[in-house]
């Protein structure tokens, strides 16, 4: 009610007020684009990768030659066999979370014309699907006929299975079954529809899905060598796989082991994310650090405030305010420099995050940010200025008299 | 109006506790004016502070307007405080942030007037002490004879039963002084009662009573007719 004599007499202190008003815009910007930055790691860091993490553990060798892929193999296969807890062992291109070893652009026809995006290709021998424990919600799984030889990284022609991200992509509200999409000449026939496989690097922030995998059964060969799926029960498997590494190095000893890609895959999703997860923490702090620096400017201002103005509150008690009117002054002046900060700082940080745009990919500020950011610096306000409004509210209305 | 009986306020400081008023008896009839006269120290302000409900007594009993108001609490003693007394500082104590108008407005909104009744009261009480002109001028750009005279509109804005004045003129030179002193006793002789702490024997003189205080106790001096004839004689 007393929101017109307040703005009156904040007009007296522009200057303060509008310092104040633009530190709280400019942390409303920065927290509603950082908040947003964080959910958008923070979603990236819990990609569903619709295989069995907890009880698979990728092997990869360097330095073989193509000559001796068939042979490396078979003897990859049968001394990891030998190693107790080993459920199974097969050949795959790749792991969630592992290197990208084979993606391309592909087409929905056979001319080329219809480019509908780039995708990865997951490339398994027989055994491989199951060991990963990929869903099926639509068509089947491979079986052993499926598998084809595999030229430069892909077959020339296969069945495969999508997830229906992909399925939903590439031909929406069509029934994905029985569908061909081509990457130049070679051509592929969607016979199943998973329910996740995410890419080997999925949320690098660009306009697909994390989805976006194609998964084809390979016949083993030179082309297709030195990248292995192990399969453990989940509370054995670190030490299944460093049984395994070790009997490598024992039976072959002219192979070189990848170690950084030779882990389980719940520490490769551990190492993928270290960046994002780095990156969430600095914004965290950033941010924890605006909205201290805010509380204690709103603390600070109110404070030397409430001091200034002892005499004035005092004489407001004299000719009749409550200490209830006090404290709702200081409240309602905080709401007032506080929301017009909010205000000017929810145009900033739309302005901020296209200014953003135009140098990072980064997604366009969703607007459910910009709500709560401006409540929670609302509240903040209130609970800052809390204290020195309280101070306020106990000034004795003697001061009046008292003080000259 | 306002009965004080056997009153006393002490100040306890760590060590030792002093009496400001001491069995403080007085007894003001509605329509006088009173004033109050003393050596500093004597505890002219603190009866007045008490008399205003801005500060409480140790001891007696304090009735005002047929209430007793020594035991009420805080929020009931800003609402007597806002709609029965007006207060004239030496210090004028207008909000320096506020203009004329919204300084007079600051006890009519305290008090949750509506809108309308409080700016025809606003412009009675300026246009009453001469200072219509000025409603937007803010405190620092008046004479000490006009602020005082904005502080006197706003004391009256609300139609208080009591005027409560603590050396109105004290800041004042003799010439803004008298002009004051002209504008309460008009408000005296509207029916108003106004108890002023003075140390202006002149001032003093031209009240009906005069209440001298000495060391915390009253001295009733009484009617004090040749003084006022005197002053009358000057005047
Ligand atoms: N807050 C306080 N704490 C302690 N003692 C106080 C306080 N306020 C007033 N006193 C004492 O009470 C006594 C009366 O003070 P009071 O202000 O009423 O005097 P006064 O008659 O108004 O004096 P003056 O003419 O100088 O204004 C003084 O001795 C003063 O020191
Ligand atoms: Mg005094």
């Amino acid at each position: 009610m007393h929101i017109l004599p307040i703005l009156h007499a904040l007009r007296r202190h522009r200057l303060t007020s509008l310092l104040l008003v633009a530190e709280i815009a400019l942390a409303c910007a920065v927290l509603c684009n950082a908040g947003a930055l964080i959910a958008a790691r923070w979603t990236a860091l819990r990609v569903d990768s619709g295989v069995d993490e907890a009880s698979l553990a990728a092997i990869r060798l360097q330095g073989f030659d193509a000559d001796d892929a068939g042979d490396i193999n078979a003897r990859v296969l049968q001394t990891v066999r030998a190693v107790a807890g080993v459920q199974s062992i097969s050949i795959i291109n790749t792991v969630p979370f592992g290197p990208t070893v084979a993606n391309a652009g592909i087409t929905t026809d056979a001319d080329g014309r219809h480019f509908a995006g780039v995708v990865d290709f997951y490339v398994g021998a027989p055994g491989s699907f199951e060991a990963l424990g990929l869903h099926v919600v639509a068509g089947r799984a491979p079986t052993a006929d499926d598998a084809q030889p595999v030229h430069a990284f892909v077959p020339d022609e296969a069945s495969v299975q999508i997830p229906r991200v992909l399925a939903r992509h590439l031909w929406p509200g069509e029934d994905p079954l029985g569908k061909t999409f081509w990457v130049g000449k070679r051509r592929f026939h969607v016979v199943g529809v998973l329910d996740h496989l995410s890419v080997p690097g999925p949320g690098g922030g660009e306009e697909k899905d994390a989805d976006w995998s194609v998964f084809v059964t390979g016949v083993p060969g030179p082309q297709f060598a030195g990248s292995y799926l192990l399969r453990a029960a989940p509370d054995a498997l670190p030490r299944v796989l460093s049984a395994s590494l070790a009997a490598l190095r024992q039976a072959m000893p002219d192979v070189v082991i990848d170690e950084p890609y030779s882990r389980p895959l719940t520490e490769l999703r551990q190492a993928y994310f270290e960046k994002d997860r780095f990156m969430a923490g600095l914004l965290l702090g950033v941010m924890a650090a605006l909205l201290m620096v805010t509380a204690l400017g709103i603390v600070g201002l109110a404070s030397f405030w409430v001091q200034q103005r002892t005499r004035s509150i005092g004489v407001r008690r004299a000719i009749g305010a409550t200490r209830r009117d006090i404290l709702r002054y200081f409240q309602i002046e905080n709401f007032i420099i506080v929301g017009a900060g909010v205000t000017l700082g929810l145009g900033l940080a739309v302005a901020l995050n296209l200014a953003l745009m135009q140098v990072y990919e980064l997604q366009r500020l969703p607007w459910v940010y910009l709500p709560p950011t401006g409540l929670g610096l609302l509240l903040l306000g209130q609970l800052s200025v809390l204290a020195p409004a309280a101070r306020a509210a106990q000034v004795s209305p003697a001061t009046a008299t008292r003080s000259i | 109006m306002l009965k004080m009986t056997h009153l006393s306020k002490s100040f306890r400081t760590e060590v030792v506790e002093t009496y400001a008023l001491r069995d403080f008896s007085i007894h003001v009839r509605p329509g006088e004016f009173v004033a109050v006269t003393g050596p500093s120290g004597s505890g002219k302000t603190t009866f007045l502070n008490i008399a205003g409900l801005l500060e409480t007594s140790t001891g007696g009993t304090y009735e005002l307007d047929g209430e007793d108001v020594s035991k009420l609490g805080d929020d009931a003693r800003s609402r007597i405080r806002n709609g029965k007394i007006g207060f004239i500082f030496q210090a004028f104590n207008l909000i320096p942030d506020l203009n004329v108008y919204d300084n007079v407005d600051v006890p009519l909104r305290y008090r949750r007037m509506p809108g309308a009744e409080r700016k025809k009261r606003i412009g009675e009480v300026l246009e009453r002490v001469g200072l219509s002109a000025r409603m937007r001028h803010y405190p620092a750009e008046l004479s000490g004879g006009q602020q005082q005279r904005v502080a006197i509109a706003r004391a009256l804005a609300g139609s208080p039963k009591l005027l409560l004045a603590d050396e109105p003129t004290g800041n004042l030179d003799s010439q803004m002084a008298r002009a004051v002193m002209q504008l309460l006793e008009d408000i005296h002789r509207d029916g108003a009662t106004i108890v002023m702490v003075t140390h202006d024997p002149e001032l003093a003189a031209r009240a009906q009573r005069n209440v001298h205080v000495i060391d915390g106790q009253v001295v009733d001096l009484g009617e004090a007719p040749t003084l006022r004839m005197n002053a009358q004689a000057m005047g």
